[in-house]
């Protein structure tokens, strides 16, 4: 958990391309409010894994939706329900249902298509607001927070110690691993 | 395409993916097992044995070996259990949110065995139902010695306040008392003889008086019109005691009326009390096989009530559902070519062992939600282990939540030894063999049954202990009694059903036993008649006596009234005015005489 958190600070006060960080965080939206075995997180997880987005920003993103979700579930379940059960939507669902990858993505089930549509609406908002958020971090709060005697104690610390062994320029640090 | 693309991201997934299998390939078993048992436990509140879980994947089956439910009514024995259950699932339909299991197959499934270790107890509930059953139980053997307890001390009994007879009694005792004493206060009111005697004293002296003139018929009219206005206020007095008495007289022959009617009257109420017209020999068929017959309901209603639970899960599926289980959501079904329910055992076999062998139960089409595919759910018990036993059934429910079961059973030289008919106090009957053989049917209509069913004994032989004079003749006459036949039939709410019970031994009871419970009834009856007779005599009597003081009262005021009118009637006053006009006549006469002397002398 420590190394996640170490990576997750690194890449907030590394170069990593802000963009990609936000994405992870979008992404991890997605997968966190649904089941996490379900076929629509296991083709996010591979395109999550193939292109270049934030893999611990991920991660905790996806650990922290998943708490919110659970929280949310009733809401999850009343948008599924609403969608499923809308007469005028019933011919659309009801062609849909006659293909197996539909039945096999769990859409029929009210929490995991209430989880899907509202992480797939909510998952630009989330974007946007955190590549705002990150870029205001990285002008004002980090450079506020070395100012700090505590912080300069921080640096000298078994996390901080973590923390640089990940400050190396390798290929995964730059938007990953 | 570099800068976005990282390709070793797919090694990562591939390897990923190949743990995530490897995992499952290798702890699925484990997994399985731990669901079985923690879901099981939550069920039944006590521990689940599961020996192993063993899980094959072309096609998917999985088997669960060594199963055991503690019975959280007595810990060192199982509630169930199976050596294996084996079930072929349909992996496809289970990616697809449905349990489709093409054949279920347990084996030797035990009830109540004992466990090598006593099992941990979860959960304590009291269950109602059980308490209902020993109550009920309790309640049907407590009703032979009643049968004795039923003809009450007919001392006790005379001595009840609330009979009727003795208030019919003490009323018209009260009523004598109280229009008595109205009566009195009217006597004393009335002109007694000694009044009416200076009545006519009055009335004589004033026929006496002397008249010389029209003054003196005046004066005397006078007189004799004051003496009639006294007359009349008496008059008047004996007439109020007459209606008086004519009232009394009305009251006290309807309360004599009464009276007479309430010992029948006491007599139909005692019997209602006492149910002493509902002993019957009926009554003793419904004692003896009664218990027998709701114990057998009483278990059809507990797997009802264990079933029904999961059949009212799916009534609402499509709405009501939803509010229920928020946090997990619910799969909603389209329509496609070949619907399926959500869950469902196309084919199961179930071998059962009991103590009297072994009994198969095969199964086929088991589902909640038989509307989808349009077809009812199947049961078929048999066995050969002791004489033949057959039951099929099939039952179906409606979407709209409607349930419907029928069935028909069938049992051929079944050897029956050792089996409790009854145990009381008053009675201990107990089936020592028998051939037993026998056939019925049910219908179930949501909760609401009607069942019909026939059984026979061959070859019966009784052992029992009675304790009372009818439970005797009841054992005597069972005893005597080498086959025998009942008729059970079950009809209204399976919670609490009416049962008719006829048997061949309510013909065999009825010579011996109606006699002697009717010889018994007649004298008790006879007894209390004839209490109830002399209470009514002796009220009777008093009244007979209280009724001759009011004629004789009647009597007096007739004379009185009598005496009063010719008083009233008197002519004392014409007849002065004729005494004065004769009077004047003689003088006139005499003058006459002298003026004719003188004339003619």
């Amino acid at each position: 958990m420590l190394t996640l958190l170490a990576k997750l600070f690194h890449a907030l006060n590394s170069d990593s391309s802000i963009r990609q960080i936000a994405l992870a965080i979008a992404l991890g939206f997605i997968v966190g409010l649904s089941p996490l075995f379900t076929l629509h997180n296991i083709v996010i997880i591979f395109f999550v894994l193939l292109i270049r987005v934030h893999l611990g920003s991920f991660i905790l993103a996806v650990g922290f939706f998943s708490g919110l979700s659970y929280l949310l579930s009733p809401v999850i379940v009343q948008v599924g329900e609403s969608l499923l059960t809308q007469p005028a939507l019933a011919d659309f669902f009801t062609a849909l249902y006659q293909l197996s990858i539909f039945k096999l993505a769990h859409w029929h089930h009210t929490y995991t298509l209430g989880a899907f549509v509202l992480g797939v609406v909510l998952s630009a908002p989330i974007y946007f607001i955190s590549k705002f958020m990150i870029e205001k971090y990285r002008v004002h709060i980090m450079t506020f927070f070395e100012k700090f005697r505590i912080v300069k104690a921080l640096k000298a610390s078994k996390f901080y110690s973590l923390y640089s062994s990940f400050s190396g320029d390798s290929s995964l640090t730059k938007g990953g691993l | 395409m570099a800068r976005f693309i990282r390709w070793q991201g797919m090694i990562a997934f591939i390897v990923l993916s190949a743990l995530v299998a490897v995992f499952i390939y290798l702890f699925a078993a484990s997994l399985v097992k731990k669901a079985i048992v923690s879901s099981a436990e939550s069920a039944f509140g006590a521990e689940v044995n599961v020996a192993e879980v063993q899980l094959s994947y072309s096609p998917l089956q999985l088997s669960v070996l060594g199963f055991q439910v503690t019975d959280k009514e007595a810990p060192t024995q199982n509630l169930f259990s199976f050596e294996r259950a084996t079930a072929g699932i349909d992996v496809w339909q289970y990616l697809f949110g449905k349990i489709i299991i093409d054949e279920l197959e347990v084996s030797k499934l035990e009830f109540s065995s004992i466990r090598t270790q006593a099992g941990k107890v979860y959960l304590n509930e009291q269950s109602d139902g059980e308490a209902t059953e020993i109550s009920l139980a309790e309640q049907t053997k407590a009703m032979l010695p009643e049968v004795d307890m039923k003809l009450p001390d007919v001392k006790t009994l005379l001595n009840d306040s609330n009979l009727l007879t003795v208030n019919a009694s003490k009323q018209l005792q009260d009523s004598y008392k109280a229009e008595q004493v109205k009566l009195k206060a009217l006597q004393a009111q009335l002109p007694n003889k000694a009044k009416l005697k200076s009545y006519q004293d009055k009335v004589k002296s004033l026929g006496k008086m002397k008249v010389n003139s029209l003054a003196d018929i005046e004066k005397i009219k006078a007189k004799f019109d004051k003496i009639k206005a006294e007359f009349k206020a008496d008059q008047a007095l004996v007439k109020k005691a007459k209606r008086q008495i004519l009232a009394s007289k009305s009251l006290l022959a309807q309360q004599v009326s009464e009276l007479k009617d309430a010992p029948s009257k006491d007599w139909q109420q005692i019997e209602k009390t006492y149910q002493l017209e509902s002993i019957d020999t009926e009554d003793f068929a419904h004692i003896l096989f009664g218990e027998q017959a709701r114990e057998y309901v009483q278990k059809a209603q507990w797997a009802y009530d264990k079933v029904s639970p999961f059949l009212d899960n799916t009534n609402g599926e499509e709405t009501t559902e939803a509010a229920q289980n928020h946090a997990k959501g619910r799969f909603i079904s389209f329509k496609e070519e070949s619907p399926l329910p959500s869950v469902l055992i196309k084919k199961a076999l179930f071998s059962i062992q009991l103590a009297e062998g072994e009994v198969t139960v095969s199964g086929s089409e088991l589902t909640h939600q038989h509307w989808i595919r349009g077809k009812a759910s199947l049961m078929n018990i048999n066995s050969s282990a002791n004489g033949e036993l057959s039951l099929s059934s099939n039952f179906m429910q409606s979407k709209s939540g409607d349930f419907k079961a029928n069935g028909e059973w069938l049992v051929n030289d079944r050897k029956l030894s050792n089996t409790e008919l009854t145990k009381s106090k008053a009675l201990t009957l107990s089936l020592e063999k028998a051939q037993l053989s026998g056939k019925g049917s049910f219908d179930l209509i949501n909760s609401e049954v009607v069942a019909t069913n026939h059984i026979s004994l061959k070859q019966a032989s009784y052992q029992g202990q009675a304790k009372s004079t009818i439970t005797q003749l009841l054992l005597d006459t069972v005893m005597s009694l080498d086959s025998l036949t009942i008729d059970v039939g079950v009809r209204g709410e399976l919670s609490k059903p009416n049962f008719t019970i006829a048997s061949s031994l309510n013909d065999a009871l009825t010579g011996a036993f109606k006699q002697q419970v009717a010889g018994k009834l007649n004298d008790f009856k006879d007894k209390v008649n004839k209490g109830l007779n002399e209470k009514l005599a002796n009220a009777l009597k008093l009244g007979d006596s209280q009724a001759a003081e009011l004629l004789d009262l009647e009597a007096l005021l007739t004379d009185t009234d009598k005496a009063l009118a010719d008083l009233k009637n008197s002519d004392i006053v014409k007849q002065q005015q004729k005494k004065l006009e004769d009077k004047a006549k003689d003088k006139l006469k005499d003058k006459l005489k002298n003026k004719l002397g003188d004339l003619f002398g």
